[in-house]
């Protein structure tokens, strides 16, 4: 790490301000070749340090004119000029900016107190048309920005600067590219809704679909070289589900890692903060491991848990199943210095994301994660066959609710020896499988009880007919006596 | 065969002892003198009702010796009935498949009843007080239900007791009457529990001896022939011939009590009373459901508008109970009553198919 940076570090400056600089210059977005995106990859998986930032431009002040968003002047005509225009009118009608008095003058300029066109959208007078899309954001911003203006909703003022730090913002700004969002592309126009309003498109449940309608549009992202497989691996993933099957609003939307306004996948070295941000306790723990101590060439939480891909993790994240894979120097290390190096597009396969992908077999660290393997999967196996054990004994009928809670105590402590797995260390993971092995244990003791008290039910219910029966057939020959007497 | 148990010489010993102080003899004589026609069949279904009753008693005096009606304290005596108390489990079980098996063969004792005219002329009363006893030991059902105060238990109250709410008229009132506020709760627990234990039992106890007087004094019915009334010309029929009522039926009725018994002890070890979690007020469970014989009224008032489905069955019931009031002919035969035989048909295949899609699900 330390040997790296004075190497790198320039190196990496000098390429990423080179790709701006011809960004900028040409006007074009940057080709496809193998070149200019290598260079972006490379800056996600190492902790590159940051090109430094356009500064956001001058905010404009807002369009003054006549009227309000009561003067029904522009929408008295448009609505009726044809079915796309009424539209648009309805669109507006039903968005927080006409409920909140901000009319069509406001982002287009003329007199909306005027039903004469000559005055109403007179040039001399103001109207200025449809802003261009490089406008929009100032446009927005001279409202949005403006702590004075949002004071009354309560509503932060930082998205146009957050914008003009997004990669969408840069390009924009730095390329003249307007192919990249702008506020209109996912708040709507005329249609403008708030965030909480579920039929928004900026909605939480919404926000994967907003982003992927860009995204994953091969046509739309083929000029910057960038994957559009992202919404198709969330989908799947463990945060997809929650969030898009259960709409589970907890679950993090693309807006949760990369930003809203901000929008920009996590460097490197935020993400261990980014997933931390949510999960909070596991954060505590990797920060107290070896991998963290290595700090910006370490393992993150990407390098097990993939990025869009993250699934519900188990225990064969610890090793390769059947054979150890084909180890490469350049796995970790960099081919020209040897110092450390884990790149991201190494781990995009998932069967990838393994201890051994880095620990060697041979390597001393091998055997401990060999140990930590097993103490993790053995209490897993102690909990598994204390549930079946349960399981069996709730089959048969038996009341199981002092076993479940003991099963239930197992799964905490197998909860948290797992969180512990980011620590790294052994001492502190088995006393925790341990605890585990003991609980699950004790649930299992009480499922067999059960099993044992069932058994002892039927034998003795076998006894008590054998019984009964005896009553009876005393009783039966009694009644041929008597019905031979009688 | 002769079935004295008292002379005025009584025996010696203990039994004479008291026999000379009390001369109980002629009284427990005309106890164990009932006219029992040689061709009736009951199959035992009352008596094996009665039975049942008894196991109830048993089992349920018991249970109350551990329960505890609070919401706080009655899951966890039930949890400990059912796995600290010796045999706790046993008794619980037991209780709860004779209470089962209890609606059944009342069910099914009604039908005999029914099908071979039993309650017409002279047992109109014997229905009458029957019918009661029918209402009682739903009640014993419906309030039982809810005293293990788990998410079963509770929710399936809060529906039931729902259900009554829908009654025209007096439903509001009823409503608060049962849940004794505006939520199930300790107050519900509470008066369920009285209910259950102390008003229902003793209103069956008293209305049962009416019952047994009834038909003892009146014997059972010749599924046969029509009870001769008074004022109308005797039918022709060959002269009643009965059996002894001592031993010979009680034995009979003994060896099917054992059979019962025999079911409630595989029933009892091999499908153990279960328990659910605890109760929680704030988790509705996806579905609720209650004990089947409510299915049916459960899966009525999904399919017909709520009054319908509640004045229905209480109709139905009313009707039943006063049956022999309007169903006054003569007939005992079922060929003989088409009429009556087709609506108890109907009756009971509409019963049927409301259980049945009530039970999906
Ligand atoms: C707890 C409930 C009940 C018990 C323990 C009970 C018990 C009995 C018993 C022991 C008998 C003697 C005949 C036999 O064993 O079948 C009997 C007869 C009778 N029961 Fe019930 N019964 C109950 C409920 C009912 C109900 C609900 C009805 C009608 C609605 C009813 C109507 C009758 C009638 C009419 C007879 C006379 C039958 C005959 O003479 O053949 N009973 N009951």
């Amino acid at each position: 790490m330390r040997t790296l940076r004075p190497f790198l570090l320039p190196a990496l400056v000098a390429i990423g301000s080179l790709l701006v600089v011809s960004m900028a210059a040409a006007g074009t977005p940057a080709d496809d070749s193998a070149g200019p995106s290598r260079v972006f990859e490379v800056s996600q998986a190492t902790p590159t340090p940051e090109v430094p930032l356009e500064t956001a431009p001058p905010l404009p002040t807002p369009i003054a004119h006549r009227g309000d968003a009561t003067s029904t002047g522009c929408v008295d005509c448009h609505a009726k000029v044809d079915a796309r225009q009424a539209g648009i009118a309805d669109e507006w009608q039903a968005s927080i900016h006409a409920r909140e008095g901000v009319g069509c003058a406001d982002c287009h300029g003329g007199d909306p107190t005027s039903d004469e066109i000559t005055v109403g959208m007179a040039q001399a007078g103001g109207f200025q048309g449809v802003p261009d899309r490089e406008d929009t954001v100032g446009l927005c911003g001279g409202c949005h920005a403006s702590a004075e203006r949002m004071r009354p909703y309560q509503v932060a003022t930082d998205q146009y600067s957050k914008y003009f730090s997004s990669v969408h913002g840069q390009r924009l700004l730095v390329a003249k590219d307007d192919r990249v969002a702008i506020c209109t592309d996912c708040h709507c126009s005329h249609g403008v809704k708030p965030a909480s309003d579920p039929t928004a498109a900026v909605y939480p449940l919404n926000v994967p679909g907003l982003c992927a309608s860009c995204h994953a549009d091969a046509s739309k992202m083929q000029p910057y070289g960038i994957p559009t497989d992202q919404f198709d691996l969330y989908e799947l993933s463990i945060h997809g589900v929650q969030l898009l099957e259960e709409q589970d609003l907890r679950a993090p939307t693309c807006a949760s890692c990369h930003g809203s306004h901000a929008a920009k996948p996590p460097r490197s070295d935020e993400v261990v903060d980014v997933c931390g941000s949510c999960h909070t306790a596991t954060q505590a723990l990797y920060e107290e491991s070896a991998h963290s101590r290595l700090e910006g060439v370490g393992p993150k939480c990407w390098t097990c848990h993939g990025t869009h891909d993250v699934s519900e993790p188990n225990e064969s994240l610890f090793l390769h199943e059947g054979g150890v894979p084909d180890y490469l120097c350049a796995t970790c290390h960099s081919p020209t210095d040897q110092s450390l190096r884990l790149e991201m597009d190494r781990f995009e396969d998932p069967a990838d994301r393994r201890c051994d992908t880095c620990h060697h077999t041979r390597s001393l660290i091998y055997s401990q994660v060999e140990a930590i393997a097993g103490a993790v999967g053995g209490a897993r196996d102690a909990y598994d066959t204390a549930l079946l054990r349960i399981d069996d004994a709730a089959a048969l009928g038996m009341i199981v609710a002092d076993a479940d809670v003991a099963a239930q105590e197992a799964m905490t402590e197998l909860i948290k020896a797992r969180a512990a797995v980011h620590t790294t260390k052994l001492t502190t993971i088995s006393a925790l499988t341990d605890a585990t092995v003991v609980k699950a244990g004790e649930a299992e003791a009480l499922a067999n009880a059960k099993l044992a008290d069932s058994d002892f039910r039927r034998q003795a219910m076998v006894v008590v007919i054998a019984l009964i029966a005896l009553n009876v057939l005393v009783l039966i020959s009694l009644r041929r006596r008597l019905h031979a007497q009688g | 065969m002769t079935t004295d148990v008292g002379r005025s010489e009584a025996p010696g010993g203990a039994v004479g002892w008291v026999e000379t102080r009390l001369h109980l003899g002629p009284f427990l004589n005309a106890l164990l003198h009932v006219p029992i026609p040689r061709n009736a069949k009951t199959f035992y279904l009352g008596g094996i009702t009665l039975f049942l009753f008894g196991i109830q008693v048993v089992t349920g005096t018991l249970l109350a010796l551990y329960y505890s009606p609070t919401p706080d304290a009655a899951y966890e005596s039930v949890l400990s009935i059912t796995s600290d108390v010796s045999f706790g489990w046993l008794i619980r079980s037991v209780h709860h498949w004779a209470a089962n098996l209890m609606i059944l063969f009342l069910a099914l004792h009604v039908l005999r009843i029914f099908v071979q005219a039993a309650y017409k002329y002279p047992r109109e009363l014997t229905w009458l007080v029957g019918g009661g006893l029918l209402l009682i030991t739903i009640g014993f059902g419906f309030t039982g239900y809810l005293l293990p105060w788990d998410q079963r238990a509770y929710w399936a109250t809060v529906v039931g007791t729902e259900i009554a709410g829908g009654v025209p008229v007096i439903g509001p009132a009823l409503l608060l009457l049962l849940r004794g506020g505006a939520e199930v709760s300790e107050a519900t627990l509470g008066r369920f529990f009285g209910i259950h234990v102390l008003v229902l039992p003793l209103l069956l106890a008293g209305l049962l001896g009416l019952h047994l007087l009834f038909v003892h004094q009146q014997g059972l019915a010749n599924p046969k022939y029509p009870e001769p009334r008074p004022g109308r010309p005797a039918p022709a029929r060959p002269p009643e011939r009965l059996k002894p009522f001592f031993p010979d039926y009680i034995l009979d009725e003994v060896i099917a009590w054992y059979a019962v018994l025999a079911a409630l002890v595989i029933l009892a070890s091999l499908f153990p009373a279960g328990l659910e979690p605890k109760a929680d007020p704030l988790v509705t469970p996806e579905h609720i459901k209650p004990e089947w014989y409510f299915l049916a009224v459960y899966q009525l008032l999904k399919v017909v508008p709520e009054t319908v489905g509640v004045v229905a069955p209480v109709a139905l019931v009313l009707v039943i109970v006063v049956l022999p009031l309007f169903d006054r002919g003569e007939e005992v035969l079922p060929r003989r009553r088409p009429i009556a035989i087709a609506c108890a048909v109907l009756l009971l295949v509409a019963l049927a198919v409301l259980t049945f899609y009530g039970a999906q699900v």
